[in-house]
Order: C-alpha cells, then structure tokens, then sequence
C-alpha cells in the first residue's frame, strides 16, 4: 500500500522503491544524500579497490618483473599477451568452462529450490521439536569440512559417485544451514496479516508459500542464488577430491595448474596467477551487476505498512 | 488458533495438540524433509564417524586403535599449540567479526540513500568478496610487505607501519586486515533487507523532527536486528573456522608462524589430518573447536531475545 | 505488484525445475561406471605441479604407450598444495593411485604400508640402482626395503653473477673451493649498502649441505635418532651465521627494502646479489634477465656433500594392477623417457646417463651458455638425505625452532639444541 503524497516528478523511474523514496523526497533525512556520503564512498570504494587495482598491474605485468618481485600498484607495463597465454595453456580451459557453468547451475538451481521451502517452514509453521531441529541444522555448520572429507568420500565411493559431478551437484537439493537460517531470518521479518488472511480464504500452507512468500523472498533467493554460484565457481577442493578425469574438472581447479609449479622453492608464475583469477572472477561480476536490480530494487513489503 | 482440550486437575500431560495444529506439524516436517534427508545421508554419517575416530589412533591408512579420551587429554593439557591456537582463533573472531559488521551496516546505510552512481558503489565495495581466496591471498602479502602499499598510506600519516606478516604480534592484526576488506558481503544482506523498511516509518520520523542519525538508530537498526544477528552468528561461525586465507598468506615458510602466531585451530587440524597422518587426534581437535563454537552460539541466541526485533516470528 | 512478482517466480520456478532435470541428466550421461580400474582399467598415475609438468609426464607417458600398446595409464596432476590431501583420500577411499609420485616425504607412506616394496621387482627386471641413479639410487627406501625408483633428481647447485665475479676480480667457483675460499669470495663481492656476495641458507636443503659436508649429520642411520646440535652440525650452522654477521647475506630488513617478498633467488635476478645457492628450476628464469650469470657445482667442506631435489614413482598398496605399474615405472624412469624431463625443461633426470648426455648439456631451450655438466658433477656427492616417517613433523619443527636463528636473534648452538630437543620427542627411532 503506498501512501499517497504530493511530490514532484523528476525522471520517470520503473523502479518502484525508488519511487517511494522520491515521493519521500529529500524530505526524509535517512536517505538524503550530502556531500559526506559521496565524500565517505569514494574513500572507501578507492581503498577497498586498491587491491583489486594491484590484482590487474600484477596481471599485467612482465615476467622479469614477476623475477624480480618489483611489482608497481598501477599498471607499468601492459603484457595484454599474458591473458593469451593462459588460454593458450594445453590444458582444456573451454571444456573447464562448461563443466564449470553445468555445476554451479544445478547447486544454485538446488539450493533455490530447496532453501526457500525448509528456511519458511522455520519460520512461519509450528511443530514440536522445531527448536532443537534448528538447532541441529546450525549445528552442523560447526564442524569443519576438512574432518568430514574422507568419510564423505568414502560415502559417495561406496555410492558409486565419484568422478561425477554428481556429489558437487546433488546435495545442494537438500538445502543447507546457512541458506536456511537466512531465509528464517528474512521470511521473519514479513508480517503475517497476508498470510492468515489468504489462509482463510482457503489456502494451504503450500498455496500460502508459492503465492504469498515467494514472491516477497525473491530478493532473498537472488542473494542464495548469488552466494551458491560465487561459491562453486570458485570451489576447488570439491572437484580436486571428486573428479579424476582431466575432461571433468572445474575452472577453479584449471587455474589452479597455473598456479602451482612442481617445485616447492619455485615461485608461481604470479602475473599469469593473476589473470586467472580475473578470469575466473569476471562472469561473477557480471552476475552481481545484472543481479543487483532484483536483489535491491523490489518492493517487499508489499501488504501492510508495517506499523501495527 | 488452537484449542486446548480440558485436563484433569494434577495431570501433567502435554496438552493435545488440535487438528490443526498436528496438520501445521505435518507440513513443517513436509517443507523441512528436504534438509532432514539430505542430512541424515550426507552428514550424519561422517559426523557419527568423525566423533568414533577422534577417539581412537588411525593414520587414515591402518586400522583405527581405540584410545578412549586420550586424545582429547593431550590436546587440553599436553599439547603446546593447541591452546595458542585457540587463542588466536578467539582474537581473530572476537576482533574481525564485529569490525565487519559495523562496516557492513555503515556501508548498506552509505548505499542505501539516494546516490548518483549506486550500481557502481555497491559493486566495488562487494567486488572484494568475488575474488578467489588465492588471489586475494597474494595480493595482500604484497601489501601487507614491510615497504607495501598499506604502510606507504600510512607513512603518509606520518605512522611508520610494521613488519605485518613476520612479526608475531602484528600477524594477527594483519589477518583482521584482511578480513575486514571483505565486508562487502555483511553489507549486500543489509542493504538487501533495508528494502523492506517501510517509507512511512521514516516518514513519520521526519515529521516528529528526528535527523538522518537518529533515524539509523531508532528505525533501521531495529528493523534489521534479525539480519544483523544472522551476520553475527554466520560470522563467527566462519571466524572461528579460518583456514584458507591464512594457510595462503603465511605460507610458503611462515605457515602459522611466526611462532604459531597465526596457527588457526583448523590450521592445526589440517597439519594433524594431512600432514602427520593423525587423523583420530585431527578429529578430536574438530569436536572441541566444535563445542567452543557451539557455546558461543549458544550464548549469541540466548542474548538474542533482548536484542532481536522480528516482526513476526513464531516461536 | 504481487501478481507480477508471482508470475515471474512462476515461470522462474518452472524453469528452475527444468534446469535442475536437465543438469540431472546430464551428470548421469557424465558419470563413470563408477568403479575403480579391473585387470583391464587403465593406470592412475597422480603428480603433482602446474601446466609445464603436466606436458612432460604425458609426453613421456606417450612413449611409454608407444613401446607397450597394451598399457594404458592416466595422467592425474594434481596443484602441488593439495597433492597430500587428495592421495590420502584416494588411498583412505580404497582407491589409491596406482603410480604415485613422492618425494622426502616418501616414508610417511611406506612405514604405514601403503606403498609396496618394490626390490623383487627391480632385480626382476634388471635394473641396477646404483648404476642408473648413482648415489640417490637408494634414496626412496625405508628398513631396507625401497619403495620408490628415482625420476627426478637435481642437485642444489651454484648460481653466480659472472660479471660481479670479473668485477671483483675473482675467477668462477668450482667445487673445490673450501668454505674459506667460498668466505673470502662472498667478502669481495658485498658492497655494504648496495651488494651482498651471498643469497642466503635459510632453507634446509642449503645448510644441510654444509652440516653434511662438515661431516654432521641430521639423522643418525644407523640409530634413527637426530643428531642436529653434534658439534659438526653446529658449526656448520654457526659458519652461516657468521657469515649473515659480517653481513655478505642480506638481512630480512634489507630483503624487504628490495621490494615485496624479495628472496635470494628474485635479488640474484636482479644482480644486487652475486651467488645464490638453489636448484634446477631457476634456470628458466633467468634466461629472460639480463644478468650474466652460470652455474658451478657447490663448494666443499671437509668432505663434498650437497643436497638435491627430486621424486620418485611408487606404487599404492591399493594398486590392482602392480604388475602392469611396474613395467610402466621401468620404463619412465629409463634413460629413453628421462630424455624428455630435460627436453622440456621441467627438471634434471634422475638417470646418471642422462644427465652426463649430450641432450642434456646443451638442451635446446637453453639460450645462453650453461654449464650444465655442473648437475652431472653434483651427482656424485649428493648425500644421503634422512626421509624418515616423521618428515612433515620434523620440517614443522626446523621451521619454528630456527626462525629467531635466520632473523639474527639466536645463535646456532641453542638454536640447534633447542631443535634437537624437539626433534627428540617427535622422532621414534627405527628399532
């Protein structure tokens, strides 16, 4: 329900929680922008990307800089050849890619699928023993992954899953801690005047679920889905341990060879290190900057104002 | 609405629960089976199997030798990393996990205002969080160096900077660094749920003559309280597992060093599994790092009650 | 709002469900037999190291299906850091690599039984350790038995800046120089300020070579117990002390003004430091400086000793197919497929042959003069390296327990006292 003001139009915007901030007008101080917000985001911006700066002058560097260790902040010298190079490699970085995108889109699909489900149970249905189930479920967040590997391997051997992708994809279907405690906490903050009416009207809780709280949880799934890709995009351990095939193995794992040399004393070639990650870091980028829209700019509070 | 059935006077049963709400049960366990299944055959069993190892010997290889709580005895009396380790695992949390929740909530605040520019804004400042650990890792080393760019700012204060990652009581501050730079992913939660505060309370705050701080304070803190507990116990359940970051940025020859001042507990651990073949003792470390964990969860949800404002939560 | 919103999640949600099928699908066609190899499988061999490695051991995996078309075997290569982790599982999971490749921590395998003895086999196909690897040959073996045969193996050697050297007026260093000859060199050659004759010996293979020859020893053999603060070893140590005293070997502070995680090897690249002590691979890289530089086999002490670096292939016990892994051992470690480890440059080859031969001396990717004969040279007085059970530990401890020696804070003989004691409880001696 939007509260009906006088304001001015500026430009249009389809961006309704924009809307609703120009109706407030600079008239609501929290949102007002002085100098001192643009002042204090350029400063921080500058200093948390001064090494995303040295990220790039590294990558570009040459390799008798990368000898000598005489790195520069800012780009010195431009050896755009080194992103060749490392497609050059012989290993199957195009075969890598693919198998890359296959994993993290059945994890994000999975874990979306499954999270919303179990996180709106928590926090909504009443049921005896929820408490300590929850408690269970952040539980298991506490162990670390390194004691579990090998009885996992293990598990998925005797399953008959390794050297598939079968064991990076397939848990994901069952939600995890962390997505489920996130979405308690988001479905909590939402009234539940919505629910209990479409309740009485008839509605089961699966129906209240699909057509109630999903639409109001998407920025939440979006935020899930985001942080499931970033996650397996850059996972290297789990296709290390699960994938023996060379033809099977992650992106994250490709540039990983480039990292490593065979010698313990040997320094990594560090300028070609760096161009992987870009690589590999560049499609998360762009998933971020197209995704931010839905993460940030959809009105959920849709229903009640909120003031009781 | 739930009607409760008369009792006799002095029973002590639990009331029965009515029709509706032993169906409400039925579609809880429902919506939840997906994660109970996947938890009973994806990690109960390694978990049942870590806690019977950490109580024996096993190299990974040979059978498992039995050894009771032995394990558990050395690493709590006997062994001379093991409580520096815990340590350093408690300073790293204590210090890392509040520092980027502030900033978090700082920057979602900063992003969250009518600002030419936004989309550029807030993926630079999440930006850090996308790039891979190695990455990250290496470029810190680099700046973090005696001469490296973080001590050149600071001499531009005129502050001479230390030796971050070779001495020992700088690492740690270091790491804190390092993790700080990451507080982009506390502020997309925050700005993500600030989306969902109603205009009409600022509004209405305006109009009773409350400033910009004011309303931080009073609307926008509160109504994130459950996000903001959320980072609070997700990050200190990632702090007191660190690893990667740190295996990377002390290595190759100062691993933990100097002097175990930037042993992490699960930095112990990997050595223990991977390293000596102890994966019984690795274990054991697993299941105390564990309870530590656990108790301050424990505590972080107690203290919740006061603190957490949710607009509707069922208990 | 909420209708368009829920239309979306709709259509989303259907197209959720029907990625998710086809993702399901598609890893089904992706998914082995699972399974581990039969008596027909093809080999698992597992190395660890980047792209360049990767390329050598197919190359050399190519001849070796060439000669014997009845084998195959596939390659696993493995990001050196996690290579511990991922063998460990493999073997924990019951399906250990059938050629594995190992190097000093060789004996924290064989001495839990999860390597197989491999000297039946040896005699049976006739080869002679010694004769084709020279004094490593037994190198990789455990209680007299050996697990693993040779591959890679390079001596440290020395790296010297020709021009300081005529600079200073001093002729090249050979092996004959005595730890004074190699002083008085490093002394000419500092430059207080601007030059440091030496890159330094904080890694272990680097002092243990002067411990070694200084006739100290690490490990005592013959009683499995350390031996680190003998009064040899300590010398040894406190040689290098000295020489980090006077200054001919840059201190971390001095190190640290040249630029970011600036050691020995990146200053002798950029010619402030004249003789750095490391191992084959810097070679490649120094090719593209401009320095002038070459390489000499290390000097001596009372006896000639030095360090090298290298691997061997081993076969898990979990192997199914022993046999067939030996054979392909055999042959990779053979004067015909070690030809290819210096052909592409990745390392020195363990076979003696090769290294004394001609494609070695002058390999083609070598662009400038190098006396490559220095590794052929080297070869005959490395010294017996201790590979006992307990490596990793014992590497854990030298790290800690000299890290105050090499900033200068301590002196060896407490220094190496305190280790041994340390080393003392770690160590369980071979009965």
């Amino acid at each position: 329900m939007m509260v009906a003001t006088i304001s001015t139009p500026l430009e249009s915007t389809s961006d309704p929680a924009e809307h609703q901030r120009r109706r407030s007008g600079g008239r609501v101080g929290a949102f007002r922008a002085s100098p001192f917000t643009y002042a204090t985001l350029m400063i921080v911006t500058a200093l948390l990307s001064v090494p995303l700066v040295f990220v790039v002058s590294v990558a570009l560097a040459s390799d008798q800089t990368v000898n000598t260790n005489a790195f520069t902040i800012l780009p010195s010298a431009f050896h755009w050849e080194n992103f060749v190079r490392v497609f050059s490699s012989s290993l199957p970085m195009q075969r890598f890619l693919l198998n890359s995108i296959i994993i993290s889109t059945g994890a994000v699909a999975g874990q979306v699928l499954s999270s919303g489900l179990v996180g709106y149970a928590f926090a909504r249905l009443r049921a005896p023993g929820k408490n300590v189930l929850f408690m269970v479920v952040i539980a298991t967040m506490m162990i670390p992954t390194q004691i579990t590997m090998i009885p996992q391997f293990i598990l998925f051997k005797e399953l008959g899953w390794v050297n598939t992708f079968l064991p990076l994809i397939v848990p994901n279907f069952f939600s995890n801690a962390f997505n489920i405690f996130l979405m308690r906490q988001f479905v909590s903050r939402l009234s539940r005047e919505m629910d209990e009416a479409a309740m009485v009207d008839g509605l089961g809780f699966f129906g209240v679920y699909r057509r109630i709280m999903l639409p109001m949880l998407t920025p939440a799934l979006i935020a899930i889905g985001i942080f499931t890709l970033t996650a397996t995009w850059g996972d290297f351990m789990g296709p290390l341990i699960y994938l023996n095939d060379e033809s099977k193995m992650s992106l994250a794992l490709g540039v990983q060879y480039i990292v490593s040399t065979s010698q313990a004393a040997q320094s990594p070639p560090w300028n070609l290190v760096m161009v992987g990650s870009i690589l590999l870091t560049a499609p998360m980028i762009a998933v971020y900057y197209l995704g931010q829209r839905y993460l940030y700019e959809m009105d959920i509070t849709g229903g009640s104002a909120g003031i009781k | 609405m739930s009607i409760a059935t008369p009792r006799a006077a002095g029973s002590v049963r639990r009331p029965r629960l009515s029709k509706r709400r032993r169906q409400e049960a039925l579609w809880f366990y429902l919506f939840v089976s997906p994660w109970i299944i996947g938890f009973l055959v994806f990690l109960l069993g390694p978990m049942l199997s870590s806690l019977y190892l950490s109580m024996t010997d096993w190299d990974s290889f040979t059978p498992a030798k039995w050894v009771g709580f032995d394990n558990y005895k050395t690493l709590l009396t006997k062994d001379p990393v093991f409580w520096k380790a815990l340590w350093n695992t408690c300073y790293y949390a204590a210090i890392s996990v509040p520092l980027s929740l502030l900033l978090g909530l700082w920057f979602a605040n900063l992003l969250n205002k009518q600002i030419r520019g936004r989309k550029l804004f807030r993926t630079l400042i999440y930006l850090p969080t996308l790039v891979p650990l190695v990455a990250t890792a290496m470029i810190f080393k680099i700046v973090l160096a005696p001469h490296g760019p973080l001590n050149q700012l600071l001499g531009l204060f005129g502050i001479e900077g230390p030796d971050w990652l070779l001495e020992e009581a700088w690492v740690k501050p270091a790491l804190v660094v390092l993790s700080v730079w990451g507080a982009g992913s506390a502020t997309v939660l925050f700005l993500a749920a600030m989306r969902g505060i109603p205009r009409e309370l600022y509004e209405a705050a305006e109009v009773d003559g409350a400033g910009p701080v004011r309303q931080f304070w009073s609307i926008t803190v509160p109504q994130l309280t459950p996000i903001i507990f959320f980072n609070l116990v997700m990050g200190l359940i990632a702090a007191f597992q660190v690893f990667s970051q740190v295996y990377v940025i002390t290595g190759p020859n100062l691993r933990g060093g100097p002097n175990y001042a930037s042993t992490t507990v699960v930095m112990l651990l990997f050595d223990q599994a991977f390293s000596f073949f102890h994966m019984g003792y690795a274990s054991a470390i697993s299941w105390l790092l564990f309870l530590v964990i656990l108790g301050f969860t424990i505590a972080a949800f107690q203290t919740a009650r006061r603190w957490v404002f949710y607009e509707s939560e069922v208990k | 709002m909420t209708s368009d919103g829920a239309r979306v999640t709709r259509r989303g949600f259907l197209g959720m469900g029907a990625a998710a099928a086809g993702i399901i699908t598609l890893t089904a066609c992706g998914a082995d037999s699972g399974g581990g190899s039969g008596k027909s499988g093809p080999l698992a061999m597992t190395v660890w190291g980047g792209e360049p490695d990767r390329v050598t051991y197919q190359k050399r995996l190519d001849l070796l299906v060439a000669k014997y078309p009845e084998l195959s075997v596939k390659l696993q290569i493995i990001p050196s850091d996690a290579y511990a982790q991922k063998v460990q599982t493999m073997i924990a999971g019951g399906s250990g690599p059938d050629i594995m490749e190992v190097a000093e921590n060789v004996n924290s395998y064989s001495s839990r039984s999860q390597l197989l003895p491999l000297d039946d086999r040896i005699k049976a196909a006739g080869i002679d350790m010694t004769k084709s690897f020279g004094s490593i040959g037994s190198i990789y073996s455990y209680k007299n038995q050996t697990y693993a045969v040779p591959d890679r193996s390079g001596a440290e050697i020395v790296y010297y800046n020709k021009t300081l050297f005529t600079k200073a007026g001093l002729t090249p260093p050979t092996a004959d120089w005595t730890w004074q000859d190699a002083e008085n060199a490093l002394k000419a050659l500092t430059v207080p300020g601007k030059q440091w004759g030496y890159g330094g010996a904080a890694w272990w293979p680097s002092w243990w070579s002067f411990a070694y020859q200084n006739g100290g020893k690490i490990i005592d053999p013959a009683t499995g117990k350390p031996t680190v603060n003998s009064p040899e070893v300590v010398e040894a140590l406190a040689w290098v002390g000295g020489l980090m005293a006077k200054g001919y070997i840059p201190t971390k502070q001095e190190y640290a003004d040249m630029g970011a995680d600036v050691g020995g090897d990146q200053a002798f690249a950029s010619g402030k430091v004249a003789v750095n002590t490391t191992g084959f691979w810097a070679i490649a890289n120094l090719l593209k400086t401009d320095v002038e530089w070459d390489i000499a086999p290390m000097w001596r002490g009372k006896q000639q000793a030095v360090s090298a670096f290298g691997s061997g292939l081993s076969i898990s016990r979990t192997s199914k197919n022993p046999d067939a892994a030996f054979k392909a051992i055999a042959f990779l470690t053979s004067a015909e497929a070690q030809k290819v480890i210096i052909d592409t440059g990745q390392d020195v080859p363990a076979s003696i042959e090769v290294q004394t031969s001609d494609a070695f001396l002058k390999p083609s990717w070598v662009t400038k003069t190098v006396d490559m004969k220095a590794f052929g040279d080297s070869s005959a007085f490395v010294y017996r390296a201790p590979f006992i059970a307990e490596w990793n530990e014992m590497q854990k401890a030298i790290d800690n327990v000299t890290a105050n020696f090499w900033l200068g804070k301590q002196d060896a003989k407490s220094t190496l006292d305190a280790l041994q004691k340390q080393l003392e409880t770690i160590i369980k001696p071979a009965s």
